[in-house]
């Protein structure tokens, strides 16, 4: 009855105890993993499922999806790189840019779904198909990228000093991500927003009837995601030498994974930015490990997999519990 | 009902597209199965190089040669249509002379199948088409599917066009066995089909007329070639094992099995003819197809180390070739398409080990294609160089090809080769126009 | 009316809390429709559950067909021939009738399903009951009426000897009605044991043979339907003694002004140009039967539910009566109504939230500065209302989940409390809450219309209508058919309108 939680109910606390196991695995296995470099690579990759995966932890909270985080993210940083070499686009327009894009984005998946009352995973599937064919419309011209104007751009998220082996480069974007983070747990917790976002979720017909703007928040939800699916991009392009047209798709699926490994029940309701934070790193953990160890490809997958299955059992069971 | 259709489409091309699970496990047995004759095919075009005695594989030739000419029409089947048109090509020394003095005989119009929008490579290749098609005044729709690994998408399209019945049809299929059916209508109808850059093994007979594509096991070979010149040395003088390290970025597509075969084994034999020892590990796929290994990965002086990532990223290939350049005792990598090498030169941005000198330990780099950020690797010395292929020659061919097939010529294959560039020839006339951004 | 084939004797149940049962007496002869009376909660479906084997009895003894009996489960009771129509219709709209018919038991031939047998079957049954209905058309595309004809051939075609229809008329038209009658009497000459549940008086008198009432759990008596009357029956079923005082006299004062005025509203079936006033510190009733459309009529007065028509108007802060648009919940909000629904755990409160974030969930703007809320102050406050409203929960921080119903009954409140509502409708305010803490509902009820809050009290309980309200709005079927003052209320009277058919 009261309060008194053990540690051990906190799926937070089992995720980071699986983020030592793993990383525990792989340094014994694989010397090569132990190194600087091996962080610093896991954490250029990790920036951009990290902010689609903060975003699209409002979505799943309200028992909702967004499919179109992974093309759309590509789709962004495909068309404001095309426009910055075709027209000579600043950086820091195509910056901006990327951000409008995904507010834009965001706000037609909020409407569908809040307004219209298209399921979400309808809706976003579609979003999701018309932003890929959207980044590949680009391709008729090289594969773009985001460096246009000296290296500035990279080093918001890795500033390099010195000779540039790996020790002289710090990951500058980690910091940000822990920003971020702390700023979006934040407002899931401690403002209107997210408080009627965990409402939506909870139980959408009492949220109604408590006379909340739902449809409003609704649409809010999708057009948050949205604007992180940008910062996504600006990662994205910042993190690969070039961005290829019509890939994108499939990536949205680490981001939700990681969501739902960082304990946001299944069924809405439920989750937090620093639970998406540690599971996204189980992830990462995975993608970046598997290789050292000498595991081909199709391994990785499955296992991954597995993974995801044995976190929603976990939030399952722990229902169970509960009620 | 149609709206279910359509969703359940969608949802394939999101899924099935991202998670490559189940297409690449699929494949890979239909690969497999398609191995023998894939090395028939490799072994004659690399006849002029490959003096080992396959004594095996040559016998089948020879019998499978005087069955083609004792049945000239029945049973004749790609591999031995390859063979017979290496062997015709080496004979007239220029299967491009066929060509000569060519006019279209009508104002053709071809459709043209690329396998993606997604690469830089087809609009070079696109580049040659367009040429070609001026030249002989004759037009072409190129179309193509959002990915390389949408090979529904890619089928589809080509059913729609050969539904039009055009007078030629130029191929470059995501995934050769799966063109099956569509070839087969093509020979049906009698609509000649020109594959250019991968060619389809086993193509039902009247289907393929011709095949323009690079010899891709050549074109590996001379990636190769030029990285054991930078090594030699290194190996002679190395204390313990080395490790040479290969990205390819899948083990599905036909050109990556041959090109990532072609760099390997032509290894092998620069490495015995040394004589050091070699083993071959990683990807299944590519550690099956390789010929002449001689040892195991704990006693061989000399381990190629095949990687191939879980999806075709260049994200997943970085984290791929991460983990073999983190290997200290590792002293060379080849990222064998776009994709690949510049998951090589992601890696290399945090680790830095890439470098033109090997005698004080950088790691050599090779490529292979082209784009701005391969170019400028090569330029700046983390490449040591890259092999490119010519796609405006292929597109250019390609073109010839369907014109000389729609007026009613017979044709044979057209292999276009691999060049080497580095930092000192990139500019040269010949090399230049291959070296789209 | 041939031998008797079911009797129940001296049945009891009992709940945690509840004694549902108390030595009921029934019994079923062929050939005979046997009606089974009652208000809501009097205990009609607790026995019919327990006949066909949903609950199990405590005490008392089951004979049919001559045989002492149990059943554990309904697919016993089915298989032993005793099946019930529910009104709720189980049925799978996208399967065909035939499907539907055989659902669970189809007819094989070797793996696959034997569609043309079903088929067959199916018309054979339609053929015996004289109904047209084609048993390949998909169960949507048919009317209620057909829906429920096709419910009765499947539990025909269960062998049945015994038939329990609970409320088949509620949704039905006259001409469906009339179908169903026929059909009805079809059976009872086949001598099948048909027992009737319905609250409509005119019904009872055309199809019944004997009238059975139930009073709060309790037998009350069994008469034969041709020769008694209306009025018999009635007073039967609310001869209750009445142990809580009943208001005797409006508390409001004579002059008080009108807060709340709906003119002719219509919103679907189940709200049928319904009016009524609402006076400042009044208290007022709706009574009426189960599905007599009072939870609907309050639901498109709050705006959950769209309305085709009507006039709604709204005393303002400057005390102007003045019509107002209500198309959602945040208008009638914004006008001052809350809405504290029957089902709390599904439309009252976020259950897996906690006190605090329920209280403040109407009111978030009252507890955030710029764009953060402003969490000292939501406890403060929450505290107050826990303290005010002597709500039982260890913190401001328990899960509403863990709270009992009176509890979160209280919680509901302190939202709209939090909200400073004037008008509060209260949708079943103490369903599922025990004797004690109902009393506390009671008069925290009381002392907001004291402090000249309006209240529109939906209840089902007849005790509880005549003890709080000043007034009572009684429903039947959507429509308006009473206006009672409290000073002239009797159970009699309002039991009189609630079961008038107004057709």
């Amino acid at each position: 009855m009261t309060k008194k939680k053990s540690i051990l109910s906190d799926q937070r606390f089992i995720v980071v105890l699986v983020i030592i196991v793993l990383v525990a695995i792989f340094s014994g296995l694989s010397k090569e993993f132990r190194q600087y470099s091996t962080i610093l690579s896991m954490l250029d990759f990790s920036y951009y499922d990290l902010l689609m995966a903060i975003g699209v932890t409002f979505p799943l909270i309200t028992g909702g999806v967004d499919l179109s985080i992974g093309t759309g993210m590509v789709c962004y940083a495909l068309i404001s790189g095309t426009l910055i070499r075709n027209n000579g686009l600043p950086v820091v327009a195509a910056m901006l840019l990327c951000i409008v894009l995904g507010l834009v984005v965001g706000l037609l998946n909020g409407v569908l779904i809040g307004v219209m009352n298209l399921p979400p995973f309808l809706a976003t599937l579609c979003t999701c198909m018309i932003t890929r064919g959207a980044g590949s419309l680009c391709s008729a011209t090289p594969w773009p990228a985001l460096t246009q104007e000296g290296g500035w751009f990279h080093s918001i998220f890795k500033i390099t000093v010195g000779t540039g082996r790996s020790a002289d480069r710090y990951p500058l974007g980690f910091l940000w991500m822990i920003l971020l983070v702390i700023l979006m747990e934040f407002v899931l917790f401690h403002t209107k927003f997210g408080r009627y976002t965990i409402a939506i979720g909870s139980n959408k017909e009492a949220a109604a009837l408590s006379g909340i703007n739902v449809k409003f928040y609704h649409v809010m939800v999708y057009v948050v995601c949205g604007l992180f699916t940008g910062l996504a991009a600006i990662a994205y392009a910042a993190v690969t030498p070039t961005v290829q047209p019509g890939t994108g798709a499939g990536l949205e699926m680490d981001a939700i994974g990681g969501v739902f490994v960082g304990g946001v029940a299944a069924s809405g309701g439920y989750g937090s930015v620093v639970g998406t934070f540690v599971g996204i790193f189980v992830i990462m953990l995975l993608k970046t490990g598997l290789p050292y160890i000498g595991l081909q490809a199709n391994w990785q997958q499955i296992i991954t997999g597995v993974v995801l299955i044995v976190a929603v059992l976990i939030d399952i069971l722990k229902e169970k519990k509960n009620a | 009902m149609k709206v279910k259709k359509l969703i359940a489409l969608g949802l394939c091309a999101a899924m099935v597209s991202g998670m490559t699970v189940s297409p690449v496990l699929a494949a890979e047995d239909t690969a497999e199965e398609a191995d023998a004759t894939d090395e028939t095919a490799e072994d004659t075009t690399e006849e002029a190089d490959a003096e080992d005695a396959e004594a095996t594989e040559e016998d089948a030739e020879a019998t499978d040669d005087a069955a083609a000419e004792e049945e000239t029409t029945e049973d004749a089947d790609a591999a031995e249509e390859d063979a017979e048109a290496t062997d015709d090509a080496a004979a007239s020394d220029d299967p491009t002379a066929q060509f000569d003095g060519l006019k279209a005989n009508e104002a053709y119009e071809f459709p043209m199948m690329v396998k993606s929008f997604q690469s830089t490579y087809w609009d070079a290749a696109q580049e040659g088409m367009k040429k070609a098609a001026e030249e002989l005044g004759v037009t072409y729709t190129a179309q193509g599917p959002n990915s390389e690994s949408d090979i529904a998408d890619q089928v589809n399209m080509i059913n729609t066009a050969i539904s039009s019945n055009p007078v030629g049809l130029g191929l470059a299929a995501c995934d050769t066995s799966s063109v099956l059916d569509a070839l087969q209508e093509c020979a049906d109808k009698g609509i000649p089909v020109v594959t250019f850059d991968t060619g389809v093994d086993n193509a039902p007979e009247g289907s393929v007329v011709c095949n323009v594509a690079t010899d891709n096991a050549q074109a590996g070979a001379v990636a190769a070639e030029n990285m054991y010149n930078a090594i030699k040395d290194v190996i002679a003088n190395a204390d313990g094992q080395v490790i040479i390290g290969e990205v390819n970025q899948d083990a599905t597509a036909q050109n990556i099995q041959q090109r990532g075969g072609g760099f390997i084994n032509k290894m092998i034999e620069l490495l015995q003819a040394d004589g050091k020892t070699v083993a071959v590990t990683g990807n299944e796929f590519y550690v099956n197809a390789a010929e002449g290994a001689d040892a195991t990965e704990s006693d061989a002086d000399v381990i190629i180390q095949v990687a191939v990532p879980a999806q075709t990223t260049v994200e997943l290939c970085s984290t791929e070739a991460q983990a073999i350049l983190s290997q200290e005792n590792c002293i060379a990598i080849f990222g064998s398409n776009q994709v690949a090498a510049e998951g090589v030169i992601a890696a290399n941005s945090n680790l830095n080990v890439l470098g033109s000198d090997p005698a004080n330990g950088d790691v050599v780099g090779v490529g292979f294609d082209a784009g701005s950020i391969i170019k400028g690797a090569v330029q700046d010395g983390t490449f040591i160089g890259a092999v490119t292929q010519s796609p405006l020659m292929m597109g250019y061919y390609a073109i010839y090809a369907l014109t000389a097939a729609a007026n009613g010529q017979e044709l044979e294959d057209v292999p276009t080769d691999g060049y080497w560039y580095d930092a000192t020839n990139m500019e040269d006339e010949e090399i230049a126009p291959n070296l789209y951004d | 009316m041939g031998e008797v084939i079911l009797t129940m004797k001296d049945i009891d149940k009992s709940f945690p809390g509840v004694h549902a049962l108390d030595h009921v007496n029934f019994e079923v002869k062929r050939g005979e429709v046997h009606a089974l009376m009652g208000e809501n909660g009097a205990g009609k479906s607790t026995l019919m559950k327990v006949l066909t084997g949903i609950y199990q009895k405590d005490s008392g003894s089951i004979v049919y067909k001559g045989k002492e009996t149990e059943f554990h489960n309904t697919r016993e009771a089915q298989d032993a021939g005793v099946v019930i129509v529910h009104q709720e219709l189980n049925m799978v709209g996208d399967l065909t009738v035939a499907q539907n018919i055989f659902i669970g038991r189809e007819p094989k031939k070797g793996f696959r399903i034997d569609d043309k047998k079903m088929i067959e079957d199916s018309k054979k049954l339609f053929q015996d009951l004289h109904i047209d209905i084609d048993p390949r058309e998909k169960m949507q595309n048919l009317t209620v009426g057909k829906q429920q004809m096709c419910e009765i051939a499947k539990a025909i075609s269960h062998k049945a000897e015994v038939i329990i229809f609970d409320e088949p008329s509620a949704a039905l038209t006259e001409k469906e009605i009339a179908d169903l009658f026929v059909i009805i009497r079809d059976l009872r000459e086949k001598g099948l044991g048909i027992v009737y549940i319905s609250h409509r008086m005119d019904e009872i008198k055309v199809i019944t043979d004997r009238v059975t009432v139930m009073r709060d759990g309790g037998y009350v008596g069994t008469l034969i339907t041709k020769d008694s009357t209306k009025e018999d029956i009635i007073n039967m079923m609310v001869g209750r003694v009445i142990y809580e005082d009943p208001k005797e006299h409006s508390m409001v004062a004579p002059d008080a002004p009108v807060v709340l005025k709906v003119e002719h509203l219509n919103a679907g079936k189940m709200v049928q140009d319904v009016s009524f006033e609402l006076r400042k510190g009044e208290i007022l009733g709706f009574s009426g039967l189960m599905g007599a459309g009072r939870t609907e009529t309050a639901r498109a007065l709050f705006g959950a539910d769209p309305k085709q028509s009507g006039k709604i108007s709204v005393r303002g802060k400057d005390g102007q009566l003045r019509e107002v648009t209500i198309n959602s919940p945040q208008d009638a909000v914004k006008y001052g109504i809350g809405y504290l629904s029957e089902d709390r755990r599904r439309y009252g409160c976020v259950v897996q939230k906690s006190v605090t974030e329920n209280t403040t969930l109407a009111t978030m703007e009252q507890f955030t500065s710029g764009l953060l809320i402003n969490k000292s102050k939501e406890k403060k406050v929450t505290e107050k209302y826990i303290q005010e409203l002597a709500t039982k929960t260890p913190s401001a921080d328990q899960l509403v989940v863990n709270l009992s119903g009176g509890n979160q009954q209280k919680v509901v409140i302190a939202k709209w409390l939090t909200r400073d509502s004037d008008i509060l409708i209260f949708d079943e305010p103490t369903r599922g809450i025990d004797v004690g803490a109902k009393n506390e509902i009671y008069k925290l009820m009381n002392r907001l219309a004291a402090e000249g809050k309006s209240i529109i009290m939906i209840s089902s309980e007849m005790t509880e209508v005549l003890r709080m309200s000043d007034r009572i709005i009684v429903m039947c079927e959507g429509k308006v058919t009473g206006n009672i003052d409290i000073s002239e209320a009797t159970q009699e009277h309002i039991m009189t309108k609630a079961t008038r058919n107004i057709n």
